[in-house]
Formats: C-alpha cells, sequence, structure tokens
C-alpha cells in the first residue's frame, strides 16, 4: 500500500508549497528545528479570534505621506 | 572621586563640552583608548572609524565658536553594525558572499550626526540582529558569558565606557535584554516614534530603533534627538515630540504600577525575582500605588510572535535563499531564515489578530494603571555556549527564556525601558523593564528615573 512517505511525488510537492529546493537532510533539519515553535503556533491555531481584525490594516493613503507630517 | 572621561555619562559630560572646560577631542581619544585597551576580550566593536577624531576636532572648533548644538555635541556614540552609516562599512553581522549595503547614513545616524554627535564606531550585531548571543562579544561583567543580543555588541561596549551611548535595534527585546545584563539602560520607544529608515530590516512590524545609555537622562537626550517623524519609514507617525528630560526628576506619588502576576512571575531565577520585587516596592515606598493584574492571552504570544518574525525575515531573506546564500549563515541564523518557510499565511494572519487582542487587552490594563514593572529578562547572562539554563527549578532553553517578557511589547508596539535594579549572586547585573502607553515615553521616563536616583547601580562598573 502506498502511504505518503513513499510517494514519488512527496519531495516535488514540498519544494512548490515552501518555495525552495531544500535536500532531503537540510528539509530534515529545518523540520526539527521547527518542531518547538509548532508548538506555539499550534497553540495560537487553538485560540479564538474570529471577531478580531488582524493588527494589520491597509491604508491607501500611505504613498501620499510627504515629509513633515501627514 | 572623579570618574574617568569614559565611565561618565552625557548627563555631566555635556556641561563641560559646552563650557568648554572638556574637549570633545580628549573625551573621543578617552574612548578610542579604551577600546585599545580592553576590546581584544570583548570584541564589541567590529569596525572603529578613522575619522572619529576628525569629527571631535570640528565639533570642538563648532563649539569655540559658539556653535553648540545640544547635549550630544562632541558625544562618541556607538553604532549597531545593523544601521547604515555613510563612512562606516556595514555588515549586519553577515560574511556571507553577495550581500552588501549602501554607505549613506541611516536616519538615526543622521540625526546624530546632526546633533553633534561622534560616530565613533560600529558595534557587532548577532547576524541580521537575528539571535541573543552576539558572537563573538564577550560580556564585560563576565568574560565567559554572553551580553545577550543581538544588540550585544552595543551593551559590552557601553558598560565596558568604550563609548558614551550606542544605538540598538529591538525586534523582539534586542535593545532591552542586552541593556538587562551589562546594567545599562535600553529604551524601545514605542513602534512608530524612531525612525527605522536605513536600519537593515529583520521584521518590519516588529522592528525598533532606539539608544543604550548609561542613564536615564541619557535615555532622555538620546531620544530628544533620535524621535521624529520621518516620511522614509511607513511605520513613522507624526506624534508630537516632548523634550523628554522634563519627564526627569518628577515624582512618582500618585502613579499607579500595574504588575502582571502571570507571565512575567511564573518562572524566573530567584535573585531576578528578589531584585524586580524589592524595585516595585521602592517605588510603591515613593508614593506610587501597586495594582496587579493578570493576563492570560499573554500565554498564546510565544507563537504569535514566532509566525511574524520569522514569516517577515524569511521574506526579507527570499532572494538570498532563492541565491543558495543561506550556507553561509551562522547556522543558528540560516535555520531560522529558511524555516519561516513552514509559517503559513493563515498561521501569519492569526498572529496578527492575536496582536490586536493583545494591544486591546494592555489598553484596557491603562485605564487603571500608568506604567507595567516586571524584570526585563527571567535570567542574569548565561554561559558561553549554554543553550540551556535553569529557571524556577527546571531547565529551560535559553532562546525561551530570555526574551519571553520583552517581546510582548514588540506585539503591543507599545514604549518599554530596562534600567538597572541590580545583581545577583554571581555578580550578574539585573533589569527592571517598565512600559507604557502609546507615545507616553514621558511617563516611562519619569519612573524609571525616580527609581534609578534612589539608587546607585548605575555608578557600579565591570572590573576589567
Amino acid at each position: 500500500m502506498n502511504g505518503p512517505d513513499l510517494d514519488p511525488d512527496r519531495d516535488v510537492l514540498y519544494r512548490d508549497i515552501l518555495g525552495i529546493d531544500f535536500t532531503p537532510e537540510r528539509l530534515g533539519e529545518n523540520l526539527a528545528a521547527f518542531r518547538d515553535i509548532l508548538v506555539e503556533i499550534e497553540k495560537l491555531r487553538r485560540l479564538d479570534l474570529t471577531d478580531v481584525h488582524p493588527a494589520i490594516i491597509f491604508e491607501p493613503t500611505a504613498p501620499y505621506r510627504r515629509e513633515g507630517g501627514e | 572621586m572623579t570618574r574617568p572621561l569614559w565611565a561618565q555619562p552625557i548627563e555631566t559630560l555635556a556641561p563641560k563640552l559646552r563650557t568648554g572646560s572638556l574637549s570633545p577631542v580628549a573625551l573621543t581619544q578617552a574612548c578610542l583608548e579604551r577600546i585599545e585597551q580592553v576590546d581584544s576580550r570583548l570584541q564589541s566593536f567590529i569596525h572603529v572609524s578613522s575619522a572619529a577624531l576628525e569629527q571631535a576636532h570640528h565639533a570642538e572648533q563648532e563649539i569655540k565658536a559658539g556653535g553648540w548644538r545640544g547635549p550630544l555635541h562632541g558625544i562618541p556614540v556607538g553604532v549597531k553594525d545593523n544601521y547604515l552609516t555613510r563612512d562606516m562599512p556595514t555588515t549586519a553581522g553577515t560574511t556571507a558572499p553577495g550581500i552588501s549595503f549602501p554607505l549613506r547614513d541611516s536616519a538615526a545616524a543622521g540625526r546624530l550626526r546632526n546633533a553633534g554627535a561622534i560616530l565613533i564606531g560600529k558595534t557587532r550585531s548577532h547576524e541580521f540582529a537575528w539571535g541573543n548571543v552576539t558572537p563573538p562579544v564577550r560580556n564585560p561583567w563576565d568574560l565567559t558569558r554572553v551580553p545577550s543580543g543581538s544588540s550585544g555588541g552595543s551593551g559590552a561596549a557601553l558598560a565596558a565606557g568604550l563609548c558614551t551611548a550606542a544605538l540598538g535595534s529591538d525586534t523582539g527585546g534586542s535593545i532591552r535584554m542586552p541593556a538587562s545584563v551589562t546594567n545599562t539602560v535600553g529604551l524601545k520607544a514605542t513602534f512608530g516614534r524612531v525612525s527605522r529608515d536605513g536600519v537593515v530590516p529583520h521584521s518590519w512590524s516588529l522592528d525598533h530603533a532606539g539608544p543604550l545609555t548609561r542613564t536615564v537622562a541619557d535615555a532622555a537626550h538620546m531620544l530628544n534627538v533620535l524621535a521624529g517623524y520621518d516620511a522614509a519609514d511607513p511605520a513613522c507617525q507624526a506624534q508630537p515630540t516632548p523634550d523628554y528630560t522634563k519627564a526627569l526628576g518628577k515624582p512618582v506619588k500618585g502613579l499607579r504600577l500595574g504588575v502582571c502576576r502571570n507571565h512575567f512571575f511564573e518562572r524566573n531565577q530567584e535573585d531576578v525575582e528578589r531584585a524586580v520585587e524589592q524595585a516595585i516596592g521602592d517605588l510603591a515606598a515613593q508614593g506610587a500605588s501597586v495594582h496587579e493584574f493578570r493576563l492570560p492571552i499573554l500565554e498564546y504570544g510565544l507563537g504569535a510572535i514566532f509566525a511574524i518574525e520569522l514569516a517577515s525575515s524569511t521574506a526579507y531573506h527570499d532572494v538570498s535563499i532563492r541565491a543558495g546564500r543561506t550556507p553561509h549563515f551562522q547556522p543558528d541564523v540560516r535555520s531560522l531564515v529558511e524555516i519561516g518557510r513552514f509559517v503559513t499565511g493563515a498561521d501569519y494572519l492569526k498572529a496578527e489578530q492575536y496582536r490586536a487582542a493583545l494591544m486591546e487587552d494592555f489598553r484596557k490594563v491603562f485605564e487603571t494603571t500608568d506604567v507595567v514593572l516586571g524584570p526585563t529578562t527571567p535570567i542574569t547572562a548565561w554561559k558561553i555556549g549554554e543553550w540551556t539554563v535553569e529557571v524556577g527549578g527546571r531547565q529551560e532553553s535559553v532562546l525561551a527564556a530570555s526574551w519571553r517578557f520583552t517581546y510582548p511589547y514588540n506585539l503591543t508596539g507599545l514604549p518599554a525601558i530596562s534600567v538597572p535594579c541590580g545583581f545577583d549572586r554571581q555578580g550578574l547585573p539585573i533589569g527592571l523593564q517598565i512600559a507604557a502607553r502609546p507615545f507616553d515615553e514621558m511617563t516611562l521616563l519619569r519612573v524609571a528615573h525616580a527609581y534609578e536616583r534612589a539608587h546607585e547601580w548605575k555608578d557600579r562598573f565591570p572590573d576589567l
């Protein structure tokens, strides 16, 4: 039975998703380095913030700001 | 007893420079000699300016001719190596091939130059301002220990008297952590208060530019010069710029001190907690009231700052990643720059939602408090090469522990300052962190100064 680990396209898929052609060794090192960080990000994912607007606010007037004030 | 010139703060040097009883040349020479004497052991400077004495001579002539520009005129300032400078190379701490930076002044360097400061050299940065140790810099209080980072070169140089003030940058605590572990003052003003134009980006919405100084008054003098609107920094705000020295010497009686009992006081080294509790008690004894509160949302902050910082750094370094330059980065920085690819767009935006929620929670806190106090870091300077430390009875990675109390103020953009508040049993410095409402650096400096002048921590120097 073919599982994900035996998928011959897996490395290509990783490369396309990540946008970087990591070697299998480097990919493994980076995934290991990311493991503890992922625990924290997973914790954040569980927080319900549905009704909160992100802190990023699109501001179309930004390019028109001039020296000395807005 | 008169302190040597290299050990004096701006607040005592400036009046002498103004009246001509001290020459900028003598002061700059004293710092250059100090660099020559001790920096082979500290490694805090990556470049010493060949034009420093020429700048000092020019300042001397200007002052003699009645052209005193202000308290920074003739003051030697170290510039972190991620600020562009027109007369000194910038490396941002990297030796990777194919990466170079222009010879032009960052906004902060330009402002200091216009104020008459002597840009004495470039202080070492952890590569691309990532990381919290700043190799190969050593902590002047114990040469076997780190000066933290990423502005570790500025912290070490200042603490050792190699310059009178320094510039640092702070994305998760990189001004305040080195200040905390070197017995200096580190000020991260409100996001948008100080222009980051010409500072090599690390994470656009978290990066702050600011000073490390010997005293709180010196931080006020530096902020007077650095603060102000700059259209070249899209985050910079056109807010009024008060004279920050007017915050000094005012009593704290009647002010409300907030103390967040979760997160900031759950796991600290014993000596750190003792010193900070004592500091809060000292300010209360001066007439301030203490208001304890809890912010449960802080439990989710580490994931949020990692998502934003990693994704932003990876975006900035995208060209380098594609060009195959990252294998030439330091191993820790290479990993951090590459793994930002694993942060999804949804995670990034969730972090930005979190950030808005955290900002709102702090806004509510500031309805009933004027400042928030706590430790700058839960640990004192750790040994070079040590990756875990004991905190609150258990082993913890220094990466996780060191910035735990500083990054909330990068996520919120609130102003925060670290001031010396004692030493642990090994003789290592401890920092007290004070945060305030957006653009309320006046209250921040007022409280910091009230604490500082009631103690003698700023008068201690490492034995080198």
